[in-house]
């Protein structure tokens, strides 16, 4: 009977114990309380931005080991000393548990979230309250975006009233106006209510027994909410909905997943009425730093989004005109689309097809002793800078444990390989190009040229922020007779400006790209080749060759790029190839002029390259053997072309003996004319010994060389590259972003007509904020109303202080009550301003 | 007179031999059918349901927009084009997209397309899953999955089953023991599924003690040396195999012993023991020869249900099965892998099935395939 009943109890006991284990949250996800004012920072990571100087070339570690790690482990991983760092980045629901686990990390652009509403007059006679702009505009009064924020995002996300990148370039240009905005649009539900019930009553609609109705039957919003993704739509789109009930409709939620969601919001006529919104979330990896275009694409009937909802909006004729405007960029000077812009943010309230709510962020965590550099958008998987600075915190050398979300997704190739940020970890590891993304401004920095000259046409509106590259206005740019303006796959021979437009060629822009007059020397690829304006010729030609049918490589699927290409590209001129000088001519204009100084470094789609490893891709190409790109490998019938893995490795082998053999050199009527069969046969020699040490094909001149793979167990190893020609101390300086700490200090009573004084403290990690760094101190004062009585800049008084003065004439526009007075600090050198506020009340 | 008796007897033996034959052989030939018919009818079933009648193309030619246009809005950021090119961009791409896809031909024509392929065993290419290799092939994401799912499942389906087969058969000897009462107390713990356990085992041996891998096959990056490779492999396999046991082990103890039980209370085995028989003679002709066409049973679909893998807890455990492999197909409408899993698995059966039905009759001598008139 004892021996019964301890069974019993045992059972019991382990059960019970099972049961309780799984039911209760686990101890790294509970919320943290997030002060309701907290702004999200980029970084965390408790190091100094600088780095003692080092004689020590290329990465600073010996060695990355990549891994594939579940998400939902990481941060036990973390703690538990089992990875060092999780690369692919968290959702803002793990931020909580990221800081309990006292984890570093850096911030990253998530997904931003909002609601689309269905525009179209239904057919059926419906009445469909999204038809009209006013009834949208105001249901930016009924979403509360800083309570979405703190539940569910954990107040790591911002809050986005537009359809610029909130915090992005654009936005800082016009932060006043962005401000006052947001202040205007904050959260009123009565109000929202106040305008929706005016508007539904003017089409006819009436409130029966406190729901809207028409007509006699009621008005059933359909509510398109998305159930998977990251899952953060689910509650977003409950709380509209519940928003919605509040103010009397009745919404007909259906929960669905993405592919049962899009035959509807995509896949149906808007007229059919088969739904009224839906909860929509895009994505950016880049800091864009010209978003003009985005109020024509995410508002307009002129859109190219291909989304037939966009097609049914009537939009107000202004708005119509100046997204189109703003997308075709033709205004006359940056001044003038800095007005347009401004106009364009109230106009897209006031239309708002679509209601931004929030702007996510992505979470990297890593150890204490990780230094990270993360791109403000890419993060550290795909931001170009992080292999350059990534290390331990004060050590060279190490072995660094990076984990991710995934591996070798699908083949290796710099064409048409695997296009996965996970696998874009591994890429940059191992990769150069001609410029460096900023990864706090999106503006671009020498790599591996020297420096760069912008010429564009008069009235262009093209800017210059750093010195390496200099902006010229001319009143004609002519394009040189000489220079290549396309190819001919047939004779496999550059056609020139002379011949294709007897009659001269004129451009909008020309580039001029000096590269170092050592280049040919200090920079080799991981082969031990030394790089060669062969490498430089090769890529140009692949450029065009692909695209052309009477090619052996010619690929349908690289057709719609290359065309969209042409139609800015105007010529490429070698004024010399030692030292590589190159010209550019192109239609292509941006503002800013850092991002028009691409040279032609062989760069391809996903990745550099070196022309001996694409002469044996493209035998294998020619031979119908394999194809780069899945397009053209899947009707073929035959595999993507893999450099580290797979069937392909043997073709390239077989191809590499062939080439080997016969001193193969590609292009030969065009190529030939600077490679010899002696350098050819030494470049394919070096390729041997590389595939025999490492066992694959990917080359690059990066800072580190893929050393191993291991493809079914998901793991890769990179190792330091000793012959890299530059500096590990190069980007130092990028190792955390200067993020502006702001104090405002000031009377907290003023009297009407008199004048006020405030202090501005600004600083980084508690010292003065080095004044250079400092685009501007913007000031903006809101009256009782939340109204903008004024917008100006805050005086310098020295490094760390800036003041604000309200003249006597200022505060007389003031009336008696409580006013609030906002400064933003924006930087120079990274694209996040800070914000600090004081309320004061007049009397 | 004995000659003529044996003269009359021959024909007999020849005519029941040439009766079994022809038994045999229509069994054998209306079995195949049945089954051949139950393969394509399954197949095809399948294939509807994996594309939802047809209506996944509408699905997948949504999403192609929607990612399409995504994919050229990155492509395009920070590069001046003009509005038309870039709807042409899109345009173009979409129909490649769809042309890649099939799309450009009706549902039902290429439903038949894979199913013929598929009884054939021409597996094809996989729409959007790659192996790990980076090969399309369907056979290669298949076969690289299969030795990493056998070593799991195998190893900890064949130590489950053996030894609830061996623990129950013991426990049916001592019914109302305490250990009998043991696992039926711990019976209920199969309520949880493995990747319960699974997570469990991660936190206590992973995380808290740190003696074992969080997850994974083998370290990263791989020991270099063979023996230190499978060495390796074998740690790797521990939680993993020991979570699918766990999970199953007391209920499947406790089905066996109960199933043991019914057979060791019948009345020949009443009578064997009061003759005296030992122990062991009882179990092994007694008890287990009746029992073995179930036990067989059984053991073969349990080796055809390692082809299956164990998608949650390979998922937990990332380890690199198959199970995975299908889930994620699944949830990517790639047909082709579907419905290579599928017919494989079909096969498999569909020959197991035909096996047993001879298997029974070798076993068990009341077993007489294809029935016949006694």
């Amino acid at each position: 009977m004892f021996k019964k009943q301890v069974t019993f109890v045992i059972a019991i006991l382990l059960v019970t114990s099972l049961l309780m284990a799984a039911c209760q949250p686990a101890a790294p996800t509970t919320p943290a309380e997030v002060p309701a004012t907290e702004a999200p920072v980029v970084t965390e990571a408790p190091v100094e931005p600088t780095v003692a100087p080092s004689t020590r070339v290329g990465g600073w570690l010996d060695e990355v080991v990549f891994s594939v790690v579940d998400a939902d482990s990481v941060i036990t991983q973390l703690q538990a000393g089992a990875i060092d760092m999780y690369a692919n980045g968290l959702s803002s629901k793990d931020l909580p548990a990221i800081k309990e686990a006292g984890l570093a990390y850096s911030t990253n652009n998530g997904l931003y979230y909002n609601i689309l509403y269905n525009p179209a007059t239904f057919a059926d006679g419906r009445l469909n309250p999204f038809t009209n702009r006013k009834i949208r505009e105001a249901t930016n009064w009924m979403y509360d975006r800083n309570y979405l924020n703190q539940e569910i995002y954990e107040g790591g996300a911002l809050a986005k009233w537009f359809t610029i990148q909130t915090q992005g370039p654009d936005y800082v240009d016009l932060i006043d106006v962005a401000r006052s905005l947001e202040t205007k649009y904050a959260y009123n539900l009565e109000k929202a209510n106040e305008v929706i019930t005016a508007e539904m009553e003017g089409m006819g609609a009436e409130l029966v027994d406190g729901k809207w109705a028409f007509e006699g039957e009621p008005i059933v919003l359909t509510f398109i909410i998305r159930t998977d993704s990251d899952k953060t739509r689910l509650p977003i789109g409950e709380y509209v909905a519940a928003q919605f009930e509040a103010i009397g409709f009745t919404v007909d939620r259906q929960l669905k997943t993405g592919s049962e969601a899009s035959p509807i919001w995509i896949g149906s006529v808007p007229e059919e009425g088969q739904w009224h919104l839906y909860t929509a979330a895009w994505g950016s990896s880049i800091i864009d730093r010209d978003e003009a275009n985005m109020f024509q694409e995410m508002y307009l009937n002129s859109s190219q989004q291909g989304i037939p909802a966009w097609y049914s909006n009537v939009s107000d004729p202004e708005f119509q005109e100046l997204g189109d405007k703003l997308y075709a960029a033709t205004y006359k000077d940056l001044a003038e689309r800095k007005e347009w812009m401004k106009r364009a943010l109230e106009l897209s309230l006031e239309d708002s097809l679509q209601v931004w709510l929030i702007d996510g962020k992505g979470f990297i965590p890593y150890l204490d002793n990780v230094v990270a550099t993360a791109d403000l958008a890419a993060g550290v998987e795909s931001g170009q800078i992080g292999p350059y600075t990534l290390r331990f915190d004060g050590q060279e050398g190490g072995t660094m444990r990076w984990a991710t979300q995934d591996l070798f997704a699908e083949p290796y190739n710099p064409l048409g390989g695997s296009n996965w940020t996970f696998d874009h970890g591994v890429y940059g590891m191992t990769m150069s190009n001609d410029l460096m993304y900023d990864p706090y401004t999106g503006l671009t920095w020498p790599l591996m040229i020297e420096r760069a000259e912008v010429t564009v046409l008069d009235g262009l509106a093209v800017g210059t922020t750093h010195d390496w590259v200099t902006l010229d206005f001319v009143p004609e740019i002519t394009v040189p007779t000489n220079a290549w303006v396309d190819w001919d796959a047939t004779t496999q021979t550059f056609i020139t400006a002379e011949t294709m437009y007897p009659d001269g060629l004129t451009t909008k822009r020309k580039t001029v790209v000096y590269y170092p007059e050592d280049l040919y020397e200090k920079v080799k690829w991981h082969d031990g080749s030394n790089f060669s304006y062969a490498d430089v010729l090769m890529s140009m030609i692949m450029a065009f060759d692909r695209a052309k049918p009477e090619s052996a490589i010619y690929d349908e699927s690289y057709v719609p790029l290359f065309d969209s290409f042409m139609l800015s590209f105007r010529g490429w001129n070698v004024v010399s190839t030692d030292p590589l000088v190159v010209e550019i001519y192109s239609e292509a204009v941006l503002t800013d002029a850092e991002l028009l100084a691409f040279g032609v470094w062989p760069w391809y789609n996903l990745g550099e390259g070196s022309w001996h490893t694409f002469a044996i891709a493209n035998l294998v190409e020619a031979a119908g053997e394999a194809a780069y790109t899945i397009d053209k490998a899947e009707p073929a019938g035959i595999e993507q072309i893999s450099y580290i893995g797979g069937p392909t490795l043997d073709l390239l082998a077989a191809k590499l003996e062939t080439a080997t053999a016969e001193s193969h050199i590609p292009f030969a009527p065009t190529m030939g004319d600077i490679l010899t069969a002696e350098e050819a046969a030494t470049r394919y020699a070096n390729l041997k010994a590389f595939k025999d040490e490492h066992n694959h094909y990917w080359l690059g001149t990066g800072p580190y060389v893929l050393d191993k793979v291991f493809l079914t167990e998901k793991t890769a190893v990179v190792k330091h590259y000793a012959d890299y020609p530059y500096l590990a101390d190069r980007w130092g300086n990028f190792g955390v972003p200067f993020i502006a700490e702001v104090e405002l200090d000031g009377p907290g009573q003023v009297t009407v007509g008199e004048e006020a004084a405030y202090d501005v403290f600004v600083t980084f990690k508690g010292e003065p904020y080095n004044a250079d760094y400092v685009k501007y101190v913007k000031v903006m004062l809101y009256d009782a109303t939340g109204a903008t009585v004024l917008v100006k800049e805050a005086e310098f008084v020295e490094e760390g202080l800036y003041k604000v003065t309200l003249t006597a004439e200022e505060t007389g526009k003031l009336e008696a009550g409580a006013n609030k007075l906002e400064v933003a600090v924006v930087p120079l050198v990274v694209n996040q301003p800070t914000f600090a506020a004081v309320e004061f009340v007049t009397q | 007179m004995t000659s003529e008796l044996s003269e009359k007897e021959v024909p007999k033996v020849e005519s029941a031999t040439s009766s079994s034959i022809k038994r045999i052989a229509r069994f054998m030939g209306f079995r195949v059918i049945m089954l051949i018919v139950t393969i394509v009818i399954g197949v095809y079933a399948t294939i509807l349901i994996a594309n939802m009648g047809g209506y996944v193309d509408t699905i997948m030619r949504n999403n192609i927009r929607e990612t399409t246009i995504m994919e050229v809005a990155q492509l395009t950021a920070n590069k001046a084009i003009a509005p038309e090119a870039r709807q042409k961009m899109v345009q173009d791409m979409i129909d490649l997209e769809e042309k890649r896809l099939g799309l450009d031909t009706p549902f039902v024509i290429r439903s038949f397309n894979y199913l013929w392929n598929g009884l054939r065993l021409e597996l094809g290419r996989a729409q959007y899953m790659v192996s790990d290799s980076g090969s399309r092939t369907v056979r290669l994401i298949l076969l690289e999955r299969l030795p990493a799912t056998l070593l799991l499942m195998g190893s900890s389906q064949l130590i489950l089953f053996f030894v609830s087969v061996f623990l129950a058969l013991m426990l049916s000897r001592s019914y109302g023991s305490f250990w009998d009462k043991l696992v039926i107390a711990l019976s209920p713990t199969s309520a949880a599924p493995p990747w319960f356990y699974g997570i469990f085992f991660i936190l206590i041996f992973a995380a808290i003690l740190k003696v074992l891998p969080f997850g994974g096959m083998v370290d990263s990056p791989p020991p270099d040396t063979t023996i230190g490779y499978a060495l390796n492999v074998l740690k790797h396999l521990i939680l993993p195999a020991s979570s699918l046991i766990v999970a199953a082990l007391f209920f499947s103890i406790y089905n066996w012993r109960t199933f043991f039980l019914i057979y060791s209370s019948e009345d020949y085995v009443e009578m064997a023991k009061a003759k005296g028989l030992n122990a062991r003679d009882i179990e092994r002709r007694y008890i287990l020869r009746p029992t073995l066409p179930t036990i067989i049973t059984n053991f073969a679909l349990l080796l055809i249900g390692l082809w299956t893998g164990a998608t949650i807890t390979e998922t937990v455990f990332l380890w690199p099965g198959l199970g995975r492999t299908i889930f994620r197909a699944i949830g990517y409408y790639d047909t082709a892998v579907i419905v290579g899993s599928t017919i494989i698995y079909a096969y498999l059966l569909a020959f197991t099935v035909f096996l047993l039905d001879f298997v029974y009759a070798l076993v068990d001598p009341r077993v007489k395939v294809g029935g016949g008139n006694n």
